[in-house]
């Protein structure tokens, strides 16, 4: 006992006391500074520590490559929204600089969702039980975000309009500096209070049922809307071949219809924090041009409003967490079962509601189906409880919807993209990724199950991916009707070829997806968008295959589109089908073995907790 | 007046319809090795959750070394320690890796968490794991680690969610012997084990919550006589051994008869 005397009360815990750090300071005193060291070390030593397995070393190079991948992308878009913002401001254009800082905080807000399965983030809530104030646990949730690929990205879109306004207006450099800065301060403080709310609504099954059905609603709606939208769109693509002079006409009958509607957007958005940045900026520019004093009236309000716009984010935020600093549960209690005695429940047999419960909640797939069947009805009973599945299996559909306009290439002359169609399938099997790579990430403790079970570990797999083939069937089908009501039938060539590329493509991921599944897994928490712990290696490596299966489809495509033989595409693509079936049905095959050799690593992942 | 250590007002925990705890009102003198019992699901661990700040109370208050227990009430969690329901360990941590890092979280030096780390893996007999990885640990061993993490800090008022599940007879004899040696210098405990040998080997007084209620507290012979008082014959209170007072306050009587139960069990 000598060894532990610093535990209990009396001489013990006054030697105890005296070597405790003063608590105050706020989030910057001594004690604070400490905890922030602390969860420094301890989020390198997890690092060090995971180089310890192959799947650390893994994880580090691919983290590492998506980093400079992130990296590169934002150096892009900060370099094109950088030199937009120059050129704008060179060439005394400055009314249209919110369009870059519009496009700035769509894209801050935007990709948070996108991404948010392929994001990995540190749940602050286990650092509770320590005593740490509300200061730090607010800068903590703020500063764990900076490392979001959002934040990498936005952060380096501002630095690059912040270079580009600079440079051609060098007597505005504090009020850019400024206005970027509170700026980028508002969209950081944005982002995460949006997804801290997400979480707190999705914590709660029933909600997280509501929210999913609600979405769904949504993502058909848009599908229904998309065509009756453009209706008097396509009259006016049609109608511009046959007479240039109606078309004006046509094309001022719209303006005119819309230009109300284009000045109140205008007028709204200039109150909003693009808006006002832009607006404060284009106000400091023209007085400093005009010579009608300093840049302060012009820019000053603006500044404060988005200042005040940041306070009022961030005091969103801040009423979330201090929920969750004082101890709000983001979980359910179970329930308890109510006061009708074991005794008499027993004596009168099982009750009529229990057993119509019961045939109830076997009912989805018929008995006969036996354990492909059980495996896939599970399946689809998770997806409909978890909003982020759901979430990421639509979010390319509404952006096929989106896209699809921009494939009315040549506003003007009717003509669509040719290849538009296999283009929009690729994109909505982008949302699969996951699902294909990660089939094992939501059974969680219930992965003991399938290795008790006296079914073999190949009958899972291809009940999952029978499961996952036929709801991307379901979604390539809703794809192919939104393309074909936004750009009309495609070409004969071009539907069998999609068909035989779809058949290529969906057994090559799902192949691929089996043995990322068993070999790099991670465990999804089907209640959150964010916060997951993700595995890097298994994300970034599977979307690389995406890239790479639809890098075959494009050279293909490409090669008979460019030798004016489009119908060659479908029966080279079947060739492949063949290769790539062949391919899935072998990785089956030694799925038992590979799980069997993985078992070890499998259930520490996907059992054992953080 | 001693100062309670631990003292609850009408403590309750609802979550949306299901009242998980209700109205709870519980004094802890300083200095007691305090038993919290009750059967599955009956609010134990929602009670302990709510005391040592990890959730937060719908209603009640509560009071740690006679100080009001709210968010943000830093001094107190400092004196408070607790092995949680899940443990809260970091698998991806060794155990002297992870011992520090709890120790600076509570503010300690670099050199006191250093020594009472080098201290507590030696006494916890996992000075030999020191490079093994925590989610490589065996279960008892983690609970071992999980207590370490838990005293690490001196606390005056400790909280122990089963403590003792998943860990061999020779290292709970060891744990029990450190525990005991913390209340005789003056820390209190809070216990809550499914294990009523346990408890009543250590605890002086108890209390059970069913259904989210308090059923019963006071010390074991004052449970072993209000129980006998309501049996026939004076003898028993003797021989009521605590699990027949748990059995008999809870409703042992719910407790379906063999015969009835799943008889197309092998």
């Amino acid at each position: 006992m000598a060894g532990v005397n610093g535990a209990g009360s009396g001489a013990g815990a006054a030697s105890g006391e005296a070597c405790l750090m003063p608590l105050g300071g706020g989030a910057f005193g001594p004690v604070a500074r400490a905890q922030y060291g602390a969860l420094a070390k301890l989020r390198w030593q997890m690092l060090s520590n995971g180089l310890r397995f192959r799947k650390g070393k893994l994880e580090l190079g691919v983290r590492t490559l998506g980093f400079l991948i992130y990296g590169a992308t934002g150096v892009a878009l900060g370099g094109g929204l950088g030199f937009a913002a120059y050129l704008l401001a060179a060439s005394h254009e400055m009314r249209f600089l919110p369009l870059v800082f519009w496009a700035t905080f769509l894209l801050w807000q935007m990709i948070p969702i996108m991404m948010a399965s392929f994001q990995e983030q540190f749940d602050l809530g286990s650092l509770l039980r320590f005593p740490v104030s509300f200061q730090s646990f607010f800068l903590l949730y703020a500063v764990f975000g900076l490392a979001d690929i959002s934040t990498i990205l936005g952060g380096l879109c501002c630095v690059g309009i912040w270079v580009g306004l600079s440079v051609a207006l060098p007597g505005l450099f504090l009020w850019t500096t400024l206005t970027v800065g509170l700026f980028a301060l508002f969209n950081i403080l944005l982002v995460r209070a949006i997804f801290a709310w997400i979480d707190r609504w999705l914590a709660q099954r029933k909600t997280r049922e509501i929210l999913g059905a609600v979405f769904m609603l949504l993502v058909l709606s848009a599908q229904l809307l998309n065509p009756a939208l453009h209706h008097g769109f396509a009259d006016f693509h049609q109608s511009n071949h046959k007479d240039a002079i109606r078309n004006t006409q046509h094309y001022r009958d719209m303006e005119a219809r819309y230009e109300p509607w284009l000045k109140m957007a205008d007028a709204v958005q200039q109150w909003l924090p693009p808006g006002l940045a832009a607006k404060g900026l284009q106000q400091a520019a023209g007085q400093v041009g005009g010579k009608t004093g300093g840049p302060t009236s012009g820019a000053a309000p603006g500044l404060g409003l988005i200042g005040l716009y940041a306070l009022v984010a961030g005091g969103v935020l801040a009423t979330r967490l201090k929920a969750e600093y004082r101890g709000e549960s983001l979980g359910q209690a179970p329930k308890r079962t109510k006061a009708a005695p074991i005794r008499a429940k027993l004596a009168a047999g099982t009750s009529a509601s229990t057993a119509a419960k019961v045939e109830r909640a076997s009912g989805w797939i018929p008995a006969w189906a036996g354990p492909v069947g059980a495996v896939m009805e599970k399946e689809l009973r998770s997806l409909m409880r978890s909003v982020s599945q759901l979430y990421v299996l639509g979010a390319p559909l509404m952006m096929v919807f989106i896209f699809g306009s921009m494939f009315r290439s040549n506003v003007g002359t009717g003509h669509s993209f040719t290849l538009a169609l296999p283009v929009c399938m690729a994109y909505s099997m982008l949302g699969f990724t996951q699902l294909f790579a990660n089939n094992l990430g939501t059974e969680g403790a219930g992965i003991q199950l399938l290795f008790l079970s006296p079914t073999p570990f190949r009958t899972v797999l291809l009940a999952k991916n029978l499961f996952h083939a036929m709801l991307f069937g379901v979604d390539a089908l809703i794809a192919g009707i939104l393309v074909t009501l936004r750009l009309g039938t495609p070409d004969s060539a071009v539907l069998v070829g999609t068909i035989g590329w779809l058949l290529f493509a969906l057994p090559a991921n799902l192949a691929v997806g089996n043995v990322f599944s068993i070999t790099m897994p991670f465990r999804v928490n089907p209640g959150r968008l964010t916060r997951q712990r993700g595995s890097q290696a298994n994300a970034l490596l599977s979307l690389l295959t995406q890239l790479a299966v639809m890098a075959v489809g494009a050279t293909v495509f490409g090669l008979c589109w460019y030798l004016d033989r489009l119908w060659l595409a479908g029966p080279v693509f079947l060739v492949l089908a063949a290769g790539s079936v062949f391919g899935w049905l072998r990785v089956l095959r030694n799925a038992e073995g590979m799980a069997n050799r993985r078992k070890d690593s499998l259930l520490l992942t996907l059992v054992k907790t953080e | 007046m001693v100062t309670a250590a631990i003292q609850t007002y009408g403590l309750t925990r609802r979550f949306g319809a299901l009242t998980a705890v209700e109205d709870v009102t519980l004094s802890v003198a300083s200095g007691q090795f305090f038993g919290f019992l009750g059967p599955n699901g009956a609010g134990k661990s929602t009670t302990i959750k709510m005391l040592t700040g990890l959730l937060e109370p719908s209603a009640g208050s509560i009071e740690i070394l006679g100080q009001p227990f709210v968010a943000g009430a830093l001094e107190l969690k400092r004196q408070i320690g607790v092995v949680p329901e899940g443990m809260a360990l970091l698998g991806r941590l060794t155990a002297p890796e992870y011992l520090r890092f709890v120790g600076r979280m509570y503010g300690l030096d670099r050199a006191t968490t250093s020594r009472r780390t080098e201290e507590l893996l030696e006494f916890m007999q996992l000075a030999n794991e020191s490079k093994k990885l925590v989610t490589d640990f065996s279960h008892g061993m983690q609970k071992k680690l999980a207590l370490a993490a838990a005293v690490i800090h001196g606390p005056k008022v400790l909280f122990l969610d089963e403590p003792f599940e998943g860990v061999d007879a020779i290292a709970a004899g060891m744990l029990k012997s450190m525990l005991q040696g913390m209340i005789n210098r003056g820390a209190t405990i809070f216990l809550t084990t499914h294990v009523l040998e346990i408890v009543e080997r250590l605890c002086s007084h108890v209390a059970i919550i069913s259904k989210g209620r308090l059923v019963a507290n006071g010390s074991i012979q004052e449970l072993r006589a209000g129980v006998a008082s309501t049996l026939p014959g004076a003898e028993h209170e003797q021989r009521l051994t605590l699990e027949e007072i748990f059995l008999s306050i809870v409703g042992a009587g719910e407790q379906p008869e063999p015969q009835q139960e799943l008889s197309w069990l092998a």
